[in-house]
Order: C-alpha cells, then sequence, then structure tokens
C-alpha cells in the first residue's frame, strides 16, 4: 500500500511532457556538500550512542544519526529516488544525492514521567535542498508503563517502522524498500498519539492511535503539491510474543488542497460550453477533500542471527486521479559475526479507476493519460551485506534488480517514454549514531 | 533408530546449555524490596528491549546496563535474545530515534550496578552470580 501514494507526480500529462527545471539539478549540491562536511566532523568525534552521558545538565542528553550515501542506477530514463518527496534522483552516474542524511536529537527528562524531544534533519527536500527542518518536537507523558502519550510534532508510523525511515544504522537494507514506502511522502504531523501496553496470554499487546495534521509538501513535476493542512488519523495494533511480532495497521489522509496538475485539468474539464459529463470527471479525479486509506499487515521474526520481515498493504483513493495498489515486501537476514547478508524481494501493482467518459475524446485522452502518471507494475529483488565494522557505524552495499511494466512510471521522477521498467541499483551507505 | 538419535540429540543439546550457562555466570537481580522472587525469560526480555517494564508487583521496572567494555554485556545479551552489543544498538537506535522508549541507564560496573539496585526498589540489574551481595536478590538465571 504504500504505493500509491497520495502526492505523486500524477498530472504531468496535463502539460504534456514534463521537462526538467534547468535550475533545479544544481542547487542541492552545495547544500550536500556542506552536510558532509558536518557529516566529517561528526565522525571524527565519535562518542557512545546507547551510553546515556549526563553532562552539564543532568536529564539532558543529545545523540544524532546520519547516513553517507553514494547510487547509480542503469539507466538515464528514469530518476530513482528514495521516495517521492524527493524532486529528483540518481541516473547512472554516482551520486550522494538520495540516500545522505543527518539527524541530531536532543531529549529532555522533566522529572521521571514527562520527557521533552527536538529532533531536526538535513536531507534533500522537496524544494531540491539539504535545510534542515524540525522532523519532531514532542512532549512525552509516560504517567506509568501500559500508557504513554505524546503530543506535538510526531514521526507517522504509517508502517511498521515507517517512523524511523531517515535512520539507516537502525535497519539492514540501504533504505527502506521503494516499492513499499517509496511512494510515501510524510515524514511527521503535528499531533498527538497514544499507545497502549499490556501482556495478553503468553505475550504482549500494544496498541497505537494517532492524529494531526501534515505540514510539509510533495515536488510534482517542477511545482509542489501543498499538503499543508491535510488530516491524518491512525491506528495499529501489535501482538509481540518471544521472537514473533504481528501487526495490523490502518491510516487515513484527508487532502486539504488540490494537486496542482489535477487543478489545471479541472479547470479545462469545467470549461464552458463542455457537457455536464465533463463536471462529472472533473470532480472524480479532485483531490481536495478525498480520502486516501492505506491498510497494511506485518509480520517480523527476529531470533538470535536470523531476521524476517514481511509486510503487505493496501491502499485506496476517493481521488480518481490516483490508483489503488497493493504492496508488499519480505525481507531475509542472517548474520555471520560483523556481516549481515541479506536478500529480499519487494512488489507494488496499481489499478487505475474507471471513470465516465466527460463526453469529448480528446478529454478522455487527456484524463487517461493522468491518471497513468500514478501507475505502478513492478517488483524488485534486492540483495547486500551490512557490516558492523565498528561500534556506531555499519558499511552496507546492495543491489537492487528493479523488473516493471514499461508503464510502471509513479515510484520514479523525471520519466521518458523510453524507459523499458527495467532498471538496476547500485548503492554502498556509511550508516552511524552518536 | 530414530528414537535412540532423538534422545541423543537432546542429551547434548541439553549439555551445551549447561556448559554456556556455566561459562557465563550472569545472573539478573532486583532489589530486595521488588516485590518480586522470580522474573520469566520474557519478563526479562521485556525489561531490557523496552517493551514493557513493570514488575509482577506493580512498580514500574527500571533496568540498568553494564558498560560495554564490560564483558559481562555482552554475554548478558547474547544468553537472553542471542543478539550482539551492534544488533542491539541497531535496534535502541530505531526506538530513540523515534522517539519511543529509552535504552536501559548504563552504569559504570559491577559495582556502579550493585549499589544503583539497592537504592531504587523497581531496578533490575545482571552481574557476575559471584558478585551477588545481600543488599539484592537473584530473580534469575540462565540456567534454571
Amino acid at each position: 500500500m504504500a504505493n500509491d501514494n497520495p502526492t505523486g507526480r500524477v498530472g504531468r500529462a496535463v502539460q504534456g511532457a514534463p521537462r526538467r527545471s534547468p535550475t533545479r539539478k544544481g542547487t542541492g549540491s552545495f547544500r550536500l556538500r556542506l552536510a558532509c562536511c558536518l557529516a566529517a566532523a561528526v565522525l571524527g568525534a565519535p562518542g557512545a550512542f546507547a551510553a546515556t552521558d549526563e553532562g552539564a545538565l543532568p536529564g539532558l542528553s543529545l545523540r544524532g544519526f546520519g547516513t553517507l550515501g553514494l547510487a547509480r542506477t542503469t539507466t538515464d530514463q528514469a530518476e530513482f529516488v528514495r521516495d517521492l518527496s524527493q524532486p529528483g534522483g540518481v541516473q547512472r552516474d554516482w551520486s550522494p544525492k538520495i540516500d545522505s542524511i543527518l539527524g541530531v536529537q536532543a531529549n529532555y527528562l522533566v522529572g521521571d514521567q514527562l520527557e521533552a524531544v527536538v529532533q531536526a534533519v538535513s536531507r534533500y527536500r522537496s524544494d531540491g535542498s539539504f535545510r534542515p527542518e524540525v522532523s519532531w518536537a514532542f512532549l512525552k507523558y509516560d504517567p506509568n508503563p501500559q500508557f504513554s502519550w505524546r503530543v506535538g510534532r510526531l514521526g507517522t508510523e504509517f508502517y511498521m517502522l515507517a517512523d524511523s525511515r531517515l535512520v539507516g544504522y537502525s535497519y539492514l537494507p540501504i533504505r527502506p524498500p521503494g516499492d513499499y514506502f517509496g511512494t510515501l511522502p510524510f515524514t511527521y504531523i503535528d499531533g498527538a498519539d497514544v499507545a497502549v501496553t499490556a501482556p495478553f496470554a503468553a505475550g504482549l499487546v500494544r496498541g497505537k492511535l494517532f492524529a494531526g495534521v501534515s505540514r510539509e509538501s510533495a515536488p510534482v513535476d517542477n511545482r509542489q503539491f501543498d499538503l499543508n493542512g491535510s488530516q491524518m488519523q491512525g491506528g495499529h495494533l501489535d501482538y509481540q510474543q518471544g521472537s514473533w511480532l504481528w501487526r495490523l495497521g490502518y491510516a487515513q489522509l484527508r487532502f486539504e488542497h488540490e494537486l496542482p496538475p489535477v487543478a489545471d485539468l479541472r479547470s479545462v474539464l469545467l470549461g464552458p460550453g463542455l457537457p455536464a459529463s465533463a463536471r462529472a470527471v472533473a470532480d472524480a479525479l479532485a483531490t481536495a477533500g478525498t480520502v486516501s486509506r492505506f491498510h497494511s499487515a506485518g509480520m517480523s521474526y527476529d531470533r538470535g542471527p536470523l531476521q524476517l520481515q514481511l509486510m503487505a498493504s493496501r491502499t485506496t483513493h476517493e481521488a480518481g486521479i490516483y490508483q489503488d495498489t497493493n504492496a508488499g515486501y519480505l525481507i531475509a537476514a542472517y548474520r555471520v559475526n560483523e556481516f549481515t547478508p541479506y536478500v529480499g524481494r519487494s512488489w507494488a501493482r496499481s489499478k487505475a479507476r474507471s471513470l465516465p467518459s466527460s463526453g469529448v475524446g480528446e478529454l478522455d485522452a487527456l484524463v487517461a493519460a493522468s491518471q497513468a502518471r500514478t501507475h505502478t507494475d513492478q517488483f524488485t529483488h534486492f540483495l547486500g551485506v551490512r557490516w558492523d565494522f565498528r561500534r556506531d557505524m555499519a558499511l552496507k552495499a546492495q543491489v537492487d534488480f528493479i523488473r516493471g511494466a514499461p508503464s510502471s512510471v509513479y515510484p520514479f521522477q523525471w520519466v521518458t517514454p523510453a524507459y523499458d521498467g527495467r532498471m538496476n541499483v547500485y548503492s554502498l551507505s556509511l550508516d552511524f549514531v552518536f | 533408530m530414530a528414537r535412540r538419535t532423538f534422545k541423543v540429540m537432546l542429551l547434548a543439546g541439553m549439555l551445551l546449555l549447561a556448559a554456556s550457562a556455566s561459562l557465563a555466570e550472569v545472573v539478573v537481580v532486583a532489589n530486595a524490596r521488588s516485590g518480586i522472587d522470580r522474573l520469566t525469560r520474557d519478563e526479562v526480555v521485556n525489561i531490557f528491549l523496552g517493551r514493557y517494564r513493570q514488575l509482577s508487583s506493580g512498580l514500574p521496572a527500571i533496568p540498568v546496563d553494564l558498560p560495554a567494555s564490560d564483558a559481562g554485556k555482552a554475554s548478558f545479551y547474547r544468553l537472553l535474545v542471542g543478539k550482539d552489543l551492534s544488533d542491539l544498538n541497531a535496534y535502541w537506535a530505531r526506538l530513540v530515534f523515534s522517539g519511543r522508549t529509552a535504552p536501559p541507564r548504563q552504569s559504570n560496573g559491577e559495582d556502579d550496578l550493585l549499589r544503583f539496585v539497592a537504592e531504587n526498589p523497581g531496578a533490575v540489574g545482571y552481574l557476575e552470580r559471584s558478585r551477588v551481595d545481600s543488599r539484592v536478590r537473584i530473580v534469575f538465571d540462565f540456567g534454571s
């Protein structure tokens, strides 16, 4: 389900073939160099991540995480992105752009039950810069071991592990599987959540509910899809017993604004002299005020050196511009001393909504072309190895074999008509925490 | 024949288990006023991995680790969940940077750990069996 996310570049067909803005390509590189320098400085002074050193101010701890990544693909006919929050991606030349991240976090304990957390992250953003932004800023109140309340800016745990997608050190692959997570541009909401934990049978049951509004935006061609004010609610239920963890999740998003290309298309369909059927199509395409729903189920098994993860999702949309999608992934890993080789498969397939005819053949073709921009039909085999070569640091190398239909364009940016649906992605990363 | 093979394997497995327990005599200790006599393995896992930190007596559990430089820490987690310290580091990176649970507080060593457990009714720690004294109570060992 992760896959059809509401923010993609849906309607680029309206304006004909997408053209990369000539200024965009260079903007990120200086910021990236800056981020890399910062990261190098951090690497020069590694601390002890898990140790809670208490310095001048008792209760205050400062920590950080980061990734220096390099990636390239085997095609110049599409740009591979980590997720659709990125306005451009990598092609056949090695680039650090998509995976490099630096984050810092301060935790301040105000007594036993109350904690303040602020996290800022610099990464390749929807506007093409690496300008740092506040990714979390919340108060956490734990009155007892069963309940935990948080209010403020929170990570969205849309799917299992989705709230730690930026912390490469915390997971095995170079990046979360793109077929599953790649079409989610949401990182945080301003809102609140509550988690409840209780022993049940031989294990633990954990439930969580969250609600809030998005403040983010997502790139669509050379414009931005404004998600600001879009309401998000959801929850999940976990059952953990021994090495097994089971998860059911649900989330929904109500779009506040119109996707820019859909706004263009609607202004055409609502033009004077067109039949009422064209108005019906315009309304069926609209995103503003519509709800997208994300259903997910996951399972993980983690015992000693063996790790298995299986997740599946289904996403449905009220807005006709988006396509309902099924997605999933499976990862298996086995640790051998400092090395953890892993293999996996991920997949995503979407289906366009059949809309009534507008009554004008040319307009129908335009609508169909716009819907085609959110189509996904592909799977990926990936394999790699993580090397925990020293404390708080890991090196990873990974190859992704993406195999899809030529029509599977949604997970990428700047796809040309010559794209054949197949690419390999080669990636290296150094992940660290401090 | 098959049954005999099974018995031999079972015996070998038990011997291996006994051997690993005697190699690393790490035991889990709690405060004498914690209100608990024993913890199950699952309870120890829940407390130290931050899944659920409450003792059966109702007290909030406060886990405390040995420093990473102490071989006892690595051996404790290997016995408990079969994980290396770098696996645990990755695990805690996920929970800390998603703003959920904090890792166990870290002591400066076995003396410091013993003092902390002795002074805090909900505290739970681990150390070499030979270092246990009357201020704390053994609530779990890997031989059992």
